[in-house]
């Protein structure tokens, strides 16, 4: 059976400035990886280069559910069954969730379990009072964290990337986003945990670690990794990159 | 219905003397000149053909969605006669009431040529009032609305112009507005011409002590759709909400001029227009904040946004001050651009074609405006209306 995610020398750049540098990354469905690596590693680019953000001049080659993605758009990515939970989420004004998850299930006319899993998630996650107030616009960082894992339940994708799913939150609300992200695995998806502090992963389980140095993957490895990281950080990776 | 009326025949003996001035005062007056910063923008190039200003009303047009949906009061005004039984206009008021005194072409053919504005009082004001505004031939016409709203008491009108046929037709619309002290109105103007229409629009409204006015201007119709406001706050601590959606296609000209007039102390004025163009379309928004000496403590702000949709069509945003106190607070925004990429962006990554997200980016994007509509079933219709010329642009790939 294909991977739910595989990424083959994955290349982007904006200019002359060369972000990713040849990225390769497996991620089996039922698993939970974790990409970590210090500010400027190319992080958010490698989630904005797989869903197909026209800024970025990309090559290489990425599949989700063994389907080639490299050459759709932005939407068919979606579709295909890509969600980027957005390490800032933009704000639409004017422009309610309920009004975006009807579009989402206007969009893909196959699949008719949109109504359902909108009932489903905005129980789970405690969203009512939320669904009509615009997209992102005046959230705190814990409420849009918690609006775009509510739309990743709505989706329904095979591969989820979480970008800094844990960045600016308080501990209890970590704890809260690593249940969320517990609650999540399933096998029928993937997903990809990027995170900068190992903070996220001491309540949550991932089956690998991913580190992230200048643009691409330098080891990967199990949980133990996160624990060498808490301890000695990033530097050894980043003169070795460098050097 | 009453009688027939005819032009002049129930003046009052104020109006009969206005009137006779401004006929003479007329043939001393041309077509304004676009060289002039006011009239700057507009294609003045046409027959304003005054002297075909009908004699009576034509035979109103049917009823439709909007009248349909509406539970409140309605007046009609039919090519400048206003045919709702019970409803006087100024020309028979005893007193005096002119609030506009431009020295200018079309507003000197209004006094000259107009019935009489309906006069809406503490009478037709206790419940919400839809004043259909309806145009049936390709004559030039004069309809007026004049809302006094007395003190203490809040007003909610909603006026609305259209045509009835597609005839082309000039048309000098004319709102006034006398908002007594703790007074409060709501007024939504919905200005819905056909395409061969040019509206040479004119509101003034005057507000008292305390009084409060929220006004909506909706511009969705029109060849040339023009609207010269001014709000006179001459009473202390008066306060004033303008908001504006506009959305022009065609070879539109939607043009603005808003002057808030700032003359009692602790006034408050808040512009807040949001514009689309496609197509050859132009919008022209240009406001002024004028302050006077007796001005103090005046708070007075202005934020004109406008989304280009075509690379043919433009927007002119131009805020000014013109401040005459020293202890006030102002400030404005203006901006004029293309729809947002990263929302585009966003919206696409929950697997919305760009199509479906740039239609919810512009319904969004006017919705801060259409919801200060104050009717659910007017707001929606709204909605749809801006929508769908949306939808049609993009349909037809001019957006
Ligand atoms: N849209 C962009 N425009 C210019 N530079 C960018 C853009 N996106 C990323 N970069 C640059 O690429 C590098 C990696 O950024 P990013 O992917 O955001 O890193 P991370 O998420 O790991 O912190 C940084 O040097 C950043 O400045
Ligand atoms: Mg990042």
């Amino acid at each position: 059976m294909s991977s739910a995610l595989e990424v083959r020398d994955l290349k982007a750049s904006i200019g002359d400035l060369e972000i990713l540098t040849g990225l390769d990354l497996v991620v089996p469905f039922g698993e939970v990886h974790a990409i970590m690596g210090p500010n400027g590693s190319g992080k958010s680019t490698l989630s904005h280069v797989l869903m197909g953000n026209p800024v970025y001049e990309a090559s290489g080659s990425a599949t989700i559910g063994g389907v080639e993605i490299m050459d759709m758009t932005v939407d068919e990515r979606a579709r295909a069954g890509l969600f980027e939970a957005f390490q800032y989420p933009t704000e639409v004004p004017g422009v309610t969730l309920d009004d975006l998850t009807e579009e989402m299930a206007i969009s893909t006319p196959s699949d008719d379990g949109f109504e359902q899993r909108t009932v489903a998630a905005s129980e789970r996650l405690g969203m009512e009072r939320f669904r009509e107030r615009a997209v992102n616009v005046n959230l705190s960082g814990g409420e849009k964290k918690r609006s775009e894992m509510y739309l990743l339940g709505v989706a329904n994708p095979k591969v989820a990337i979480l970008d800094e799913i844990d960045s600016g939150l308080d501990i209890d609300a970590v704890r809260e986003v690593a249940d969320m992200v517990e609650s999540l695995r399933g096998p029928g998806l993937g997903i990809v945990v990027i995170t900068h502090y190992s903070r996220i992963l001491r309540y949550m389980s991932a089956d690998r670690i991913h580190v992230m140095v200048g643009g691409r993957v330098v080891r990967s490895g199990g949980p133990e990794i996160a624990e060498e990281l808490e301890a000695d950080g990033y530097t050894a990776y980043q003169v070795a990159a460098a050097g | 219905m009453t009688d027939t009326p005819t032009l002049g025949s129930t003046d009052a003996v104020w109006m009969a003397s206005r009137r006779s001035a401004a006929v003479e005062r007329l043939d001393d007056l041309s077509m304004p000149s676009e060289r002039e910063e006011i009239w700057r923008y507009l294609d003045l190039d046409f027959d304003p053909a005054f002297r075909t200003a009908p004699l009576t009303a034509g035979s109103a047009g049917s009823t439709d969605a909007v009248l349909e949906m509406w539970h409140g009061n309605t007046v009609s005004v039919v090519d400048g006669f206003v045919v709702t039984e019970g409803v006087p206009t100024i020309a028979e008021a005893s007193d005096e009431i002119a609030l506009v005194n431009d020295d200018h072409m079309f507003a000197t053919a209004f006094t000259a040529y107009a019935p009489g504005a309906a006069l809406l009082t503490g009478d037709h004001l206790g419940k919400p009032l839809l004043v259909d505004v309806q145009n049936t031939s390709d004559a030039t016409t004069f309809p007026g609305v004049h809302i006094a709203v007395p003190r203490g008491t809040e007003a909610t009108v909603i006026v609305r112009l259209r045509s009835t046929t597609d005839a082309p037709a000039t048309v000098v619309p004319t709102v006034t507005a006398d908002v007594s002290d703790n007074a409060r109105l709501t007024l939504t103007i919905i200005q819905d011409w056909n395409y061969n229409t040019r509206s040479l629009g004119r509101a003034v409204i005057e507000l008292g002590r305390d009084a409060t006015l929220v006004l909506a201007e909706i511009g969705l119709g029109a060849k040339i759709g023009r609207l010269h406001l001014d709000v006179n706050f001459v009473g202390n601590g008066s306060t004033a909400k303008i908001y504006g959606a506009y959305f022009g296609e065609d070879d539109q000209t939607l043009d603005y001029r808003y002057f808030m007039n700032h003359i009692g102390m602790h006034t408050r004025s808040d512009m807040f227009l949001k514009g689309a163009v496609e197509d050859e379309a132009l919008s022209v928004f240009t406001g002024m904040i004028r302050i006077e000496e007796t001005g103090q403590k005046t708070e007075a702000f202005q934020t004109n946004r406008n989304l280009i949709l075509s690379s043919g069509a433009s927007a002119q945003s131009v805020p000014n001050l013109e401040i005459l106190a020293n202890d006030v607070m102002c400030g404005h925004g203006s901006t004029v651009g293309p729809l947002d990429e990263d929302q585009r962006y966003y919206l696409m990554s929950r697997g919305l074609t760009p199509e479906s997200a740039d239609r919810l980016q512009v319904r969004g994007f006017f919705e801060e405006v259409v919801q200060q509509i104050p009717d659910e079933a007017i707001a929606a219709w709204i909605r749809e209306r801006i929508n769908g010329k949306y939808v049609a642009a993009q349909e037809e790939g001019r957006v």
